[in-house]
């Protein structure tokens, strides 16, 4: 039984929150929090392709919410987004369910016949002390694919903590377990970890890097496959996408294979330019190097034209921004690329160097309010008092904005379109445009 | 291959007991719902309520941790009720456990009664609902809150009833009655049946009223960290004040007979008011116990219906549908799709009632994938998650239950009474003739 989670998680070298050790394990009770470890784990894990995922759990877990993440694939079954679960009842409880678990795998292996499974430990069988990682070693020899226990327990932590045992579970049991067929390298292999392939993001950062000559190698885990992870080792960087949790895997990447990672964000132009630089320069090709210079100055001259009637409109208009972490400073350049205002930003998940990276953008943008508490109530009031045009938020603050009658855009999981790179800028910025010029606002204001 | 024991769900119709005790409470006015259990557990559910209903949903969590599953979790329950009530000054905090916090066996009940009974502060009425995820479904969550809610009622108008206040009598020109709905109601559904009833000039009080808590409603309160509509807490007491009880769903069949004892009222009980026969029986019931006649909108409608039946039943000739739904969803819709004379090929729900079985070829208890290999269906009735297998099998799926994700008409339909009978067979036949 595992019922504690590695120290290992909370001890993270890399990030700055790492000075007050256990912060990311804290929530107040009486509070709405994000999701536990297990939606963390399943977030990062589900989008691999032709694998499936199995939630040793009662249906609490899985059955109220599942199919909703909108990672997309290229060709393939939809399988990967089926929700499977042990649904474990009361007899299970005190008999035990390993067998049921062991049935529940076979069955699966047998209808789906996927590439790799992965079982999902929570809280209920973590207390009454499952062996779940016997079950899944076990399995994986008897159905000769990989059977990777994942400890994603909810009551060990939140979602962050989840993207990390995620991260574990590919490392320990997937990654330099194979090795890819030439034709599938390139000149240049990058990895990209962290990337879900939301709305398809994934396909226009790969399209933009197959323009300059970079071959994505593996994703982590955006579209990928259970065999292009396990040979991801063979890439010469990794790119850690807006991620400070799997910032771990990287590091742990680097320990083993010794493959350097940098921590990029393909959100607006700006950030996008730079992300292509430090992805040539780190691999120190100077024809690369050329090839990108000339490519960015193409995209960002096509951008700029593309997006030019909306920034004329959108100069000078006020944001509120209500985003966890890394996002914060990376969806700010974005913004400031299209002559947004951000007068305020959440920072309750942000270390001391996103705060830093926040106020360099701070210099572009004028006076900026840093939000440490994610309270809806404090959030309206300071869009009220600031005239914000529009939030932009998750979607948990969907409600809380449009019912204030605030216009508001999702820049989360339910985003409408996707938003990175040179496209993505594009789509941005019609969607903000068409949402705060939108007269329903005024005839709503007006009738209430 | 063919022989192996399939014991696991693959995509679940069922849900859990204690997003079923949630839902009742959301149906409560300026209410909070605090899940004692890890951060997951109310997380997923209120990201699901959200998407379905498209209003903010005011579940919160008691955030336990290692610590609190293993040495108990009493001080983050307590401590999450004190921060609910200071935060946002709810009238009801509905408590709903989860199987971490059943599974080490503490005694929850216990600790909110000793908690209530130690304050002075006017707390806000903390109503718990046991309900370990590993025991029982949505509907057991749903009729545990129920009936906790009415406890609580009860000890309430025992208490005014000690201080020897007499209440107001009620104006008795209009009767009041309780009114007990599924969660297979649509918020339109229960807007449609509180307007049937005043018809009627019978005043209901909707236990719980989803109709008016996540109908959805603008107004110049704005965002409100609490449900914003739905049974008020000054209403408790008038519960045991009213004239009958009526009690509506399938799931709430077992609830019967505790409904009855409980409030000590006379108590009606109908399986469903979808299609011509069961929504007969209703008006039927109303006429009798008003006294009045059924209006002339209904009896229209009921003329309308009849034609419409007629209308729509080519559609469903030598078509075969499968329903995926909870027992209440159905039941009612098989009841109007056997009145039109549709075959039901297969029936999959999350309990197997035998009274209905005789409508369906095939009725059995199970989750999504038995859809799969069900052989050639014409249509799926089922909830967003079944969209996998009619668009693997190329047929249209008619959304209804829970969750529907994907789109967001079903908030305003309604689908019981004459006139939801209308809209079923209309659409299901519009679907049918894509």
């Amino acid at each position: 039984m595992r019922l504690a989670v590695k120290e290992e998680y909370f001890d993270e070298p890399t990030c700055e929150h790492n000075k007050e050790k256990k912060v990311c394990k804290t929530a107040t009770p009486g509070s709405s929090t994000g999701g536990c470890a297990l939606d963390g784990a399943y977030i990062v894990l589900s989008p691999i392709k032709d694998a499936l995922n199995i939630i040793h759990a009662p249906i609490n877990c899985l059955g109220n919410s599942y199919n909703q993440r909108t990672s997309k694939a290229v060709s393939g079954k939809e399988y990967y987004m089926y929700g499977l679960t042990t649904a474990m009842n009361e007899n299970d409880l005190i008999f035990g369910s390993e067998d049921k678990l062991r049935q529940g795998i076979i069955y699966t292996n047998n209808r789906f016949k996927p590439k790799g499974i992965f079982v999902y430990n929570t809280c209920v069988p973590a207390l009454t002390g499952e062996d779940v990682e016997g079950v899944s070693k076990e399995l994986s020899d008897k159905i000769k694919i990989p059977v990777v226990p994942v400890f994603s327990q909810g009551f060990s932590g939140n979602k962050n903590l989840g993207n990390k045992i995620a991260g574990d579970a590919l490392f320990t049991h997937l990654i330099g377990r194979k090795e890819p067929s030439i034709d599938l390298l390139g000149d240049f292999n990058i990895n990209l970890i962290g990337e879900y392939n939301i709305k398809g993001e994934l396909f226009l950062i790969k399209k933009a890097l197959k323009s300059i000559g970079i071959n994505v190698l593996s994703t982590i885990t955006g579209d990928s496959t259970i065999e292009e992870i396990m040979y991801s080792h063979k890439a010469e960087l990794n790119v850690v996408i807006c991620s400070k949790a799997l910032v771990y895997l990287a590091r742990k990447m680097k320990e083993k294979f010794g493959i350097p990672y940098i921590e990029e964000s393909f959100f607006g132009m700006t950030s996008t330019n730079k992300a292509v630089m430090d992805i040539v320069n780190s691999i120190g090709n100077m024809e690369l190097v050329k090839k990108a210079k000339d490519y960015i100055k193409i995209m960002t001259k096509k951008t700029e034209e593309k997006t030019n009637e909306y920034k004329k409109f959108l100069t000078g208009k006020k944001v509120l921004l209500y985003t966890g972490g890394v996002k914060s400073w990376s969806l700010i350049s974005a913004l400031n690329d299209l002559g947004l205002r951000v007068i305020a930003t959440g920072i309750k998940k942000s270390t001391d160097e996103d705060k830093l990276r926040i106020m360099k953008e701070f210099d572009k943008n004028g006076n900026i309010i840093m939000l440490d508490n994610g309270n809806p109530v404090n959030l309206i009031k300071i869009a009220k008092e600031n005239n914000a045009d529009i939030i932009l938020a998750g979607g948990r603050n969907q409600y809380t904005a449009i019912k204030s009658l605030i216009p508001f855009l999702d820049v989360n999981q339910e985003r409408l379109e996707p938003y990175v790179s040179y496209e993505g800028m594009e789509f941005m910025a019609r969607l903000i445009y068409s949402e705060i010029k939108n007269p329903l606002f005024r005839l709503l204001k007006e009738s209430i | 291959m063919t022989n192996l024991i399939k014991n696991i769900e693959i995509n679940p119709l069922k849900t859990s007991s204690s997003l079923g005790a949630a839902v009742f409470f959301l149906g409560l006015k300026n209410t909070v719902v605090l899940m004692h259990g890890a951060v997951g557990c109310a997380s997923f559910d209120k990201v699901t309520l959200t998407k379905h209903f498209r209003e903010n949903i005011p579940i919160v969590t008691t955030a336990l941790n290692e610590s609190g599953a293993i040495l108990g979790g009493k001080d983050f329950l307590i401590s999450g009720i004190k921060n609910v009530y200071e935060k946002m000054k709810p009238d009801f905090i509905g408590v709903a456990s989860s199987g971490l916090t059943e599974t080490n066996g503490e005694d929850i009940a216990g600790i909110i009664k000793d908690f209530k009974g130690g304050q002075d502060i006017p707390f806000a009425n903390v109503i718990y609902a046991g309900t370990p995820d590993y025991k029982g479904g949505f509907e057991d969550g749903y009729i545990n809150a129920m009936l906790s809610l009415l406890t609580e009622a009860k000890i309430l108008k025992n208490k005014i009833d000690k201080k020897g206040k007499s209440y107001k009598k009620l104006n008795k020109t209009a009767k009041s009655v309780n009114v007990f709905c599924p969660f297979s109601f649509t918020p339109q559904d229960f807007l449609e049946l509180r307007e049937a009833l005043d018809y009627f000039n019978l005043k209901p009080l909707m236990i719980p009223d989803l109709g008016l808590s996540l109908g959805g409603n603008l107004d110049g309160r704005g965002y409100l960290q609490t449900t914003s509509g739905g049974l008020d807490a000054k209403n408790l007491p008038d519960i045991y004040k009213s004239d009958f009880n009526l009690i509506i769903g399938l799931s709430l069949k077992d609830a019967v007979g505790n409904i009855e004892r409980l409030t000590g009222l006379k108590t009606y009980y109908l399986p469903n008011i979808c299609g011509l026969k069961n929504t007969d029986k209703f008006f039927n019931l109303l006429s009798k116990t008003t006294g009045k006649e059924i209006p002339e909108k209904y009896k229209r409608q009921r003329s309308r219906l009849m034609d419409a039946y007629l209308d729509a039943h080519f559609y469903f000739s030598g078509k075969e549908i499968a329903l995926a739904l909870g027992v209440d969803l159905l039941d009612s819709f098989s009841s109007v799709y056997s009145e039109i004379g549709a075959n039901i090929k297969i029936g999959i729900s999350t309990k197997v009632i035998g009274d209905i079985k005789y409508r369906f070829l095939n009725l059995r208890e199970g989750d999504l994938d038995m859809l799969y290999n069900c052989g050639s269906i014409d249509m799926i009735v089922s909830n967003s998650n079944a969209k996998f297998y009619a668009e693997n099998l190329g047929i249209p799926l008619f959304r209804a239950g829970f969750p529907i994700i994907d789109e967001i008409a079903h908030n305003y339909k309604h689908y019981i009474l004459y006139g939801g009978a209308i809209n079923l067979a209309v659409e299901s036949a519009d679907l049918l003739n894509e």
